[in-house]
């Protein structure tokens, strides 16, 4: 809808006529969003790439979710101003930029990879796609051929040209029949890692469907091809007929323990880490819900840590009104490790293996080993957390950042009393430091408060998007709110697309330099507000002469 | 002697098409079932595929519940138990049914069977997109023709057919 017609509603259910003044800002506003436009029709689509503001999902390749390279504080935090606005195609977005000194790319559900400039949020060039685009954008390298590395979440992983978009490879698991790619590759040099979830998750809703057979897993691929080097489902054992329902319908188990989110590499030990999910039949396993440590060249496994056992669920169990022969009896809390793990260093330089769960605990662990050195409990958790998406650390300051969103989905018993917001813990020990919380804006679901989506911190700041769809940034030191933003509103945007903020979830904020951007919009599963809105805030960034 | 069988009246028509649109449908889902072509995630691998045995299972079980009856009857199963049949329109109108004396039966003669199941069952699962938003207009739009003098929805238009008490 644009100015006028909002302005035409406003007055006219008013009972009232247009004013002029209305008439004359709705004009200026059309006229300067022609204007935009017509800058960007004359824009360079060349990429500048000399550098780019993220090694993947977790900023760096270890995880942290911390930006070393921004001037944003908490001395200038509260300046923060929105700069522009782009409008999305898909009301729940799910992809996480590439910023590079001029130009962010995104992807864009049902549009493909947009590479917009970075000053005005012009497009350069799109890369047209018809899928859900589900993961960060990462950059990597074919011999001199700079590439963007991408997920549909249905049709596997894409590579193409970063400069100017053309296709290069696609790769996809051809292990497992049913695979989702929810998780964020990690490039690493030559190699790109991809977690593999599954389908069958879902898949099990249809009560004549026999759940289930497959599980979740990681594979290696070359980047120079696409050609998968290697593949290690979390379940080794394949998955045999168990009972039957409705005379017919034949069950299988074990199976399940996806991968959802982003590896996190340790350089010294050659290893990744990354969390699994619950098993979607019985009989359980004991790789469900557990941490693995894998080595990178040949998908050995080294250690498995599980954390809660025979944790059977799928999304069957969410059916009220019937007894739904594909939820697993008995059913478990579905407290998957949704989350990316993350290699941290404490103080006195220890390394650690940190990794939440949807069941709100947080775990520390040697590297090494696998071996818990503390744990700590934070709410009562859920099926959408607990923690959920991914937690920041700022290891200068020996803090890692922990959202809680404990929020109650219709359909799923949630027992004990919610404790949403962010924690900050002592990475040494575990200890809380502080504790971020405050009302809910109001009573129905898309209200309720609480941090679902992963979070990032930068300086002496952590930022995080509630679902209730406001955006705040905290000091890392105190939690002391330093500025916020409500993203339910339309929002004039750069492409001249109806915009609109919501829920603020899955992968979070992204911050480069003076910059802080994020999407604003979820309405995949929590009873969340959807919306279309890729907000870029900036920085008035004094210089000091 | 009658000249012509009194049209099927718009609540048993109604009642037989909801016997139909519950039989075929469940007789198909016992038969997607038992054949297991969206058991496992195989299946929904190849999609396409798993679409067509759907439809051709769905087609055949329109084929057990009502085939015998309509090349014989003109009926579904539904118009059997509501005593009522599908005729052609033009032998209507022609005043081409016999009521037999004294026992009261009623003579006719249905509807070519091909025009039923390569015309007007082509209609039947449109009765199933109102679920669809964009397309609940499709059903409506073919049975509201019902309202009409002769009671004859767009599916009889096009197979040129009537709906009668027998």
């Amino acid at each position: 809808m644009n100015c006028l017609a909002v302005a035409r509603r406003v007055f006219v259910s008013s009972g009232r006529g247009m004013p002029l003044p209305a008439v004359m800002v709705c004009f200026c506003a059309v006229f300067f969003t022609r204007v935009v436009v017509a800058e960007c029709a004359a824009l360079d689509s060349q990429v500048g790439f000399e550098s780019s503001y993220a090694e993947g999902w977790g900023i760096d390749r270890r995880n942290t979710r911390y930006q070393p390279r921004s001037t944003i504080d908490s001395g200038n935090a509260a300046g923060l101003s929105l700069k522009w606005v782009y409008g999305l195609t898909s009301r729940t977005p799910r992809s996480y930029p590439l910023v590079t000194e001029d130009t962010i790319f995104l992807g864009d559900d049902g549009r493909g990879i947009v590479a917009l400039e970075r000053e005005t949020g012009c497009e350069r060039w799109i890369y047209e796609h018809d899928g859900q685009i589900s993961s960060s954008i990462l950059q990597g390298w074919i011999g001199e051929q700079r590439i963007l590395i991408f997920n549909d979440r249905n049709d596997g992983m894409f590579a193409i040209d970063a400069v100017d978009g053309e296709f290069v490879w696609h790769a996809k698991v051809e292990d497992e029949p049913a695979p989702w790619y929810s998780g964020s590759p990690l490039v690493l040099g030559d190699t790109v890692i991809l977690p593999v979830s599954s389908k069958e998750v879902g898949y099990s809703v249809n009560p004549i469907y026999g759940c289930c057979t497959t599980s979740g897993g990681m594979a290696a691929f070359d980047i120079n091809t696409g050609e998968k080097l290697w593949y290690i489902p979390t379940i080794e054992e394949i998955a045999k007929p168990t009972e039957r329902h409705w005379f017919f319908v034949q069950e299988y188990g074990p199976s399940g323990a996806p991968v959802w989110a982003a590896p996190s590499y340790d350089a010294k030990r050659g290893l990744i880490f990354f969390g699994t999910g619950q098993n979607y039949s019985h009989p359980t396993t004991d790789t469900s819900d557990s941490i693995f440590a894998v080595d990178v060249e040949t998908g050995e496994v080294r250690w498995v840590r599980q954390f809660t056992a025979n944790d059977a669920y799928t999304a069957a169990c969410n059916i009220e009104a019937l007894n739904h022969p594909n939820c697993a009896d008995p059913t478990g809390p579905d407290v998957d490790f949704g989350a990316a793990t993350m290699l941290v260093r404490n103080k006195s330089g220890r390394e650690l293996v940190l990794a939440g769960q949807k069941s709100a605990d947080v775990y520390a662990m040697d590297p090494e080993t696998g071996d818990v050195v503390w744990t700590q409990k934070l709410g009562r958790g859920g099926i959408i957390g607990g923690v959920h998406w991914g937690m920041a650390a700022n290891e200068s300051l020996g803090l890692v950042y922990v959202p809680i969103s404990d929020k109650k989905i219709v359909g799923f018993p949630s027992p004990g009393e919610p404790t949403p917001g962010l924690y900050a813990l002592d990475i040494e020990t575990g200890a809380r430091r502080w504790h971020y919380s405050r009302d809910s804006r109001c009573s129905d679901l898309e209200c309720v408060f609480g941090f679902s989506a992963a979070i990032i911190a930068s300086n002496d700041i952590v930022v995080a998007g509630s679902m209730d769809g406001i955006l705040e940034v905290l000091a890392a030191e105190s939690g002391k709110l330093l500025w916020s933003h409500d993203a339910w509103r339309d929002y004039p945007s750069v492409n001249d697309v109806v915009t609109s903020g919501g829920a603020f979830d899955a992968h979070g904020a992204m911050i480069a330099d003076d910059l802080l951007l994020v999407s604003s919009g979820y309405s995949y599963v929590g009873q969340q507000r959807g919306g279309n809105a890729f907000l870029v805030f900036q920085v008035e960034v004094k210089n000091e002469q | 002697m009658s000249s012509e069988l009194p049209l099927a009246g718009r609540f048993r028509r109604l009642v037989a098409t909801l016997v139909d649109a519950i039989l075929v449908p469940s007789l198909s889902l016992v038969l997607v079932m038992i054949t297991g072509v969206m058991e496992d995630a195989e299946d929904y691998a190849n999609l396409d595929l798993m679409l067509l045995w759907i439809f051709l299972l769905a087609i055949a079980a329109y084929m057990i519940l009502n085939g015998y009856t309509l090349w014989h009857q003109g009926q579904t199963l539904g118009k059997w138990l509501m005593g009522i049949a599908i005729v052609p329109a033009s032998s209507h109108v022609q005043a081409g049914f016999v009521r037999v004396g004294n026992e009261g039966k009623s003579a006719y003669v249905p509807a070519p069977f091909w025009k039923l199941i390569f015309i007007r069952a082509l209609f039947f699962p449109v009765l199933f997109l109102w679920v669809v938003p964009w397309l609940a207009l499709l059903p409506v739009l073919d049975q509201a023709l019902i309202f009409g003098k002769r009671r004859r929805c767009l599916h009889d238009l096009f197979a040129g057919t009537i709906v009668v008490r027998v």
